[in-house]
């Protein structure tokens, strides 16, 4: 296209579908990483409870393996979210660059005093069974809230809904038992990222 | 209905589109506008100069350590001659 014919006017139906055309480009570029961030937090949470889950089951999985592998996919998951998150906001700074910040610093704020009260109960007398259901819980309840947290910040339907179902996970896993609780953080965490990594994925495809 | 002239035509349109996609109070960086709109650096630095020359667009030069880094933002006029622009073409179209 050269300069002139950028210049063109175009009749008022062009003019309205260009500007759609070009409000889903640039929507796209804030949908499409979030693909990636649910699916890669379905893979971490399907894998790692179930690792969890086997290593509190059965004597071929020992536990410090299990316990290995569940650290390792979280870990991979929150760098992974930190070079996304980034990514998404790239180029971009002013008034949302704080609210971005703030959100970003308190998952390591309320993941910290989550891991301090339980290491606080344990130091009480809470026993390694108990220990195995408050964890996993504490864990599915402060992401299930920054996750409302989240919805509330950028307008994003997908965040409550996930948030909920988190929520209702964390608080509902115990009455399981342990191991069992593993499994129903697994299947329902897991599966609730996996349903929205998929969600965005056919939203995505049906844009372009 | 008078279209304003300065947002009818296709690349300016495109930028002004893009920039009211950034929440108010926030800027865009020149490459990040120029990738998401897929022009030469040129094209879209003549355009912005249009824009900026009727007011619509505010333009500050900073520094990223020794880099020169240009952002752009709507200003309240530009956003509202784009939000006023877009409603006329749903009048004449007679889309709601």
């Amino acid at each position: 296209m050269t300069e002139s014919d950028e210049d063109r006017p175009l009749d008022p139906a062009e003019m309205l579908a260009l500007i759609q055309k070009q409000e889903r480009a640039v929507g796209l570029t804030y949908v499409a990483p979030v693909t990636w961030l649910y699916g890669i937090w379905g893979i971490a949470w399907l894998v790692g409870f179930t690792m969890l889950w086997a290593g509190w089951s059965f004597e071929w999985m020992p536990m410090a393996v299990a316990g290995t592998i569940f650290g390792l996919l979280i870990i991979a998951s929150i760098v992974t979210s930190a070079i996304v998150g980034t990514r998404i906001g790239r180029g971009v700074r002013g008034a949302s660059t704080f609210s971005g910040s703030v959100y970003g610093i308190s998952w390591t704020l309320a993941g910290t005093a989550f891991a301090a009260l339980g290491v606080g109960l344990a130091a009480n007398g809470m026993s390694s069974e108990l220990a195995s259901l408050y964890y996993p819980s504490a864990y599915a309840l402060m992401a299930g809230i920054l996750y409302i947290l989240g919805a509330a910040l950028w307008n994003t339907k997908s965040q409550l809904v996930l948030g909920i179902v988190l929520l209702v996970i964390g608080a509902v896993a115990p009455f399981f038992g342990a191991p069992t609780n593993n499994l129903v953080m697994a299947i329902g965490g897991g599966g609730a990222f996996l349903v929205g990594a998929a969600h965005f994925l056919l939203a995505v495809r049906k844009a372009r | 209905m008078e279209l304003d002239p300065v947002i009818h035509a296709a690349a300016r349109l495109r930028i002004t589109a893009t920039l009211a996609a950034v929440p108010p109070g926030d800027q865009m960086s020149f490459p990040r506008l120029q990738e998401l709109l897929e022009m030469t650096a040129g094209n879209l630095s003549t355009h912005l100069r249009k824009l900026e020359d009727a007011e619509y667009v505010e333009i500050t030069k900073t520094h990223q350590g020794r880099t020169p880094v240009t952002y752009l933002a709507l200003s309240k006029r530009g956003r509202r001659a784009f939000e006023d622009y877009t409603e006329t073409l749903r009048n004449l179209l007679g889309a709601p």
